[in-house]
């Protein structure tokens, strides 16, 4: 490192600094956690500083961020105690963090249609995870569903190693809204045609083609289907459905009641209506189909820490938690705006939820049902319907955005400040800004957030893109907007 | 010395009138030529719109995607499209020249909704049948004011169900809010410019023998049997039941383009191609509580929001929309508060015409427009 004490020590004002970590790999050992500062240094130069030989002696520099009482310092320490009326008498904590590094373009897969849906199998990926299953490094998969009806499952290298069939062979009659892997062998999807359909999903040998091969087909819901989620344990699927209900679904035909005949497309008389159903594949009706919002149900979540609960967000306003084993309506939260879309977070000391709005804000939740204050801080920054949100498998704190303002949005949730009288309460903003790669300001429809492969999203440019932060970073620097 | 300002009722500020649509969110592109009508359809879901290409469009509300067209206009734009307002069945009404069409478009409905839409529409075939033709005094067999028949293969194929046959170019169609009713203007038709059609019948109505002026557009109150016909200058209200003239309106106006009627009731907005908006109070006078002249060209066309808000809007040949607030309280004595809160631009002028209609959501504080610049937005 080029800071030496001699550059620490040459400063006018000096404060002393305590750096606490709740990383142990990164923890300084206890006689270097305190030390005089100069008071004109901000984040660059703190995280200069921690990475020198004299404290971590870092092998390669790992860019650092730095909190005080739970938010980061975005000034020099000087400014950040005027600004607290503090004296530089005070010693200040500051905890570190690894900073979210900015995620670079990667690659973008081209498709026939626009892309409304996207899902990662990979290693840490929980299709992969939930059987035991292993995916090597390099041997990750993207799934993407489009507007064309169609499934794709992609390589690494950006070649779609299957494509899903066509109406006429058991596909989907139209366009796709969500799409999931349950395990590497079966995948999920649903969409405009209201249906649920399973898929098995085996490759070759050699690995550089595969097959999609419809299973079964799910029938109950009265509207398109526009979300669903999947649990490889239990065998469940649950879909959030444009007729306000909630379907519960099994992957075994077994267990399953049979489709209810007014919903088939065989219903019908006229001709063309008739092509797409696929004789051979087994139809069902749902385990349940609950009666759960007074308009249409955008996204549907399990609850990560308990698979017997969902969530669902509406565009009635509402955020609903229901107990699956009896399907039963537990709590209702009601927001301010029509929702759009739902993630969970593991927050900062307890469980969030994180609710995309179609009035251009994420609104986080606590979603336990004794907690007081519920709407815990809000995401400001897009500037269109956010349309989908996942976490940072890497952090507590972290998520991700997609929006029909044609960007994916990275946050923090230690990164936030006082809202303004209008906005009020506490306020998160962006820390990267991810942009379309093809098509600038072209809408993004579905985000998708992996460990091994990155920031996975997809939009009306009919690209799925990747981004991905590579290890290095411009301190403090958002990448755009 | 008083300050002459300070007497004036102090009106709220914009900010305080939230909710109410400030952008433009999601683009509806694929027309070739002028927007000439939208509508969102009861669900709050699907966008339908028609043109001057000829075509009638379904779109996907919230990102812009055409999901279903048809053609029904080989040389003729589509003038009007209108959602029947019931949500049991999925009905969209569009009129091309002399023709007015009756769709259930397929991407959107399912099976069920399908099969019941269909039945819906067809039941009036039977009624048709035993129907003995209207003779005129001399025994000759009358021209029927409607005729209804099946479009044909090609339009059938693609959801496109009934097309009833008037006299003259229709410009405005209006649903009657219990759906077995809805009433055509066709302005150059003279003594048959006004119709109203029953879906269960088949059966189109001419309501009036004689017309004052030559009719712009009509609708239907929106709880009492009383029926609203526009002219250039004038509107009046009939009593459907007892065939009587009730009121007639003067906005003041030299041409209006159109009007909408609040769903208390007893409040009434008018645009006019004079570029004035009016607000009336139907409980007060026949003349307008309130004029406003906000926009530089002629305004289209005025909608109430119906969904709860105390909103309503008007769309210009100056390529704008303007928001208002307009809060109509129950007692009688007292005026409604009429704010503008926003005027909305981005589409563009296109041969010296801009925003040709509007509609809002059915139940959120959201505006759509069609544009003579070939374009639909939705503003929230
Ligand atoms: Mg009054």
């Amino acid at each position: 490192m080029d800071v030496t004490m001699n550059d620490v020590n040459s400063g006018q004002g000096r404060v002393q600094v305590r750096f606490v970590t709740s990383s142990p790999d990164i923890e300084l050992p206890e006689g270097k956690r305190q030390l005089l500062v100069p008071t004109d240094a901000g984040r660059y130069k703190l995280s200069q500083l921690l990475n020198s030989d004299y404290m971590l002696d870092t092998q390669a520099p790992i860019p650092f961020d730095f909190l005080t009482n739970g938010t980061f310092l975005r000034t020099t320490l000087d400014e950040y105690l005027v600004s607290q009326g503090l004296s530089s008498e005070t010693a200040v904590e500051l905890q570190y963090v690894r900073s979210l590094i900015p995620p670079l373009f990667e690659a973008s897969f081209e498709h026939d249609d626009w892309v409304s849906a996207v899902d990662v199998l990979s290693s840490t990926s929980p299709a992969t995870t939930w059987g035991n299953s292993t995916i090597s490094l390099g041997q990750e998969r993207i799934l993407s569903g489009s507007y064309d009806g169609l499934l794709r499952v992609w390589n690494k290298s950006g070649q779609a190693i299957a494509t899903g069939p066509p109406a006429s062979a058991g596909g989907h009659t139209a366009a796709i809204k969500s799409a999931k892997f349950i395990s590497p062998t079966q995948i999920a999807s649903a969409g405009m045609d209201r249906t649920v359909r399973v898929w098995k999903y085996k490759e070759s040998p050699d690995h550089m083609s595969a097959e999609l091969k419809p299973i079964l087909e799910l029938y109950g819901h009265e509207k398109l289907i526009y979300s669903i989620a999947v649990h490889g344990p239990s065998n469940r699927i649950l879909s959030a459905g444009g007729d306000g209900k909630i379907g519960i679904w099994s992957m075994d035909a077994a267990s399953m009641p049979a489709a209810p005949a007014t919903l088939l497309p065989s219903a019908l008389s006229t001709k063309r209506r008739k092509l797409g159903t696929s004789t051979s594949t087994p139809q069902r009706g749902p385990l349940s189909l609950i009666n759960a919002h007074a308009f249409p149900v955008s996204s549907i979540i399990f609850n990560p820490l308990d698979p017997t609960v969902a969530y669902s967000a509406s565009e009635d306003h509402t955020v609903k938690t229901f107990d699956l084993t009896t399907s039963t309506l537990v709590d209702t939260r009601t927001t301010m705006h029509a929702l759009k879309s739902l993630t969970a977070l593991p927050g900062i000391s307890s469980q969030l939820l994180a609710a995309g709005t179609m009035a251009r804000h994420i609104t986080l939740l606590d979603p336990r049902v004794q907690a007081k204050n519920t709407q815990v801080m809000t995401l400001r920054g897009h500037k269109n319907i956010v349309t989908s949100i996942k976490p940072d498998p890497e952090s507590n704190y972290g998520l991700v955005s997609a929006s029909a303002d044609g960007t994916c949005r990275v946050w923090d949730l230690r990164s936030t400040r006082q809202g303004t009288k209008e906005e009020g309460g506490v306020v998160g903003e962006p820390v990267y800004a991810i942009e379309r790669q093809k098509e600038k300001g072209s809408q993004v429809f579905d985000v998708c957030w992996d460990n091994d492969v990155g920031i996975v999203s997809a939009g009306e440019d009919k690209m799925v893109q990747i981004n991905r932060g590579k290890g290095v970073t411009r301190p403090g620097e958002i990448l755009s907007n | 010395n008083i300050d002459p300002a300070s007497l004036l009722p102090k009106l709220p500020k914009p900010e305080e009138l939230k909710p109410f649509p400030t952008v433009s969110q999601t683009l509806f592109k694929g027309h070739e030529g002028r927007v000439r009508s939208l509508a969102i359809d009861p669900s709050g879901n699907w966008l339908a719109s028609g043109g001057d290409d000829g075509t009638v469009r379904v779109w996907e509300l919230h990102t812009g995607r055409q999901i279903w067209k048809a053609k029904i206009g080989d040389e003729e734009a589509v003038n009007v499209v209108r959602w029947r307002p019931v949500k049991d069945e999925v009905i969209l009404s569009a009129a091309a020249g002399e023709e007015i069409f009756l769709i259930v478009p397929p991407p959107i409905a399912n099976p069920e909704e399908e099969i019941r839409s269909r039945e819906l529409l067809d039941t009036g075939f039977g009624y048709a049948k035993n129907e003995t033709q209207n003779l005129t005094a001399n025994g000759a067999r009358k021209d029927p004011a409607g005729k209804w028949i099946r479009p044909g293969a090609r339009l059938e194929d693609e959801g496109v169900l009934i097309k009833i046959t008037v006299r003259s170019t229709v410009k405005t169609i209006s649903w009657h809010k219990r759906g077995d009713f809805f009433s055509t203007v066709s302005p150059t038709g003279q003594r048959s410019a006004v119709a109203i059609h029953t879906l269960s019948k088949h059966l189109t109505q001419i309501p009036f023998r004689k017309l004052l002026g030559a009719p712009q557009t009509a609708q239907f109150h929106p709880s009492r049997p009383l029926f609203f016909v526009a002219t250039q200058r004038t509107i009046r209200s009939y009593d459907l039941q007892k065939q009587e003239l009730v009121k007639i309106i003067q906005p003041g106006a030299r041409w209006i383009s159109s009007f909408d009627i609040h769903s208390g009731g007893d409040n009434l907005i008018v645009g006019s191609y004079d570029r004035r908006l009016l607000w009336h109070d139907l409980d007060l006078s026949t003349r307008p509580y309130k004029t406003m002249r906000f926009h530089q060209k002629a305004i289209r066309a005025v909608k109430y929001h119906k969904g709860g808000f105390p909103l309503f809007a008007d769309a210009s040949d100056d390529g704008t929309l303007q928001i208002f607030h307009g809060k109509v309280v129950s007692d009688m004595m007292e005026n409604a508060t009429i704010v503008p809160v926003k005027v909305l631009k981005g589409h563009k002028v296109r041969s010296a015409l801009g925003v040709m209609d509007i509609d809002w959501h059915p139940r959120e504080p959201w505006v759509a427009s069609a544009g003579a610049d070939g374009t639909c937005r939705l503003w929230m």
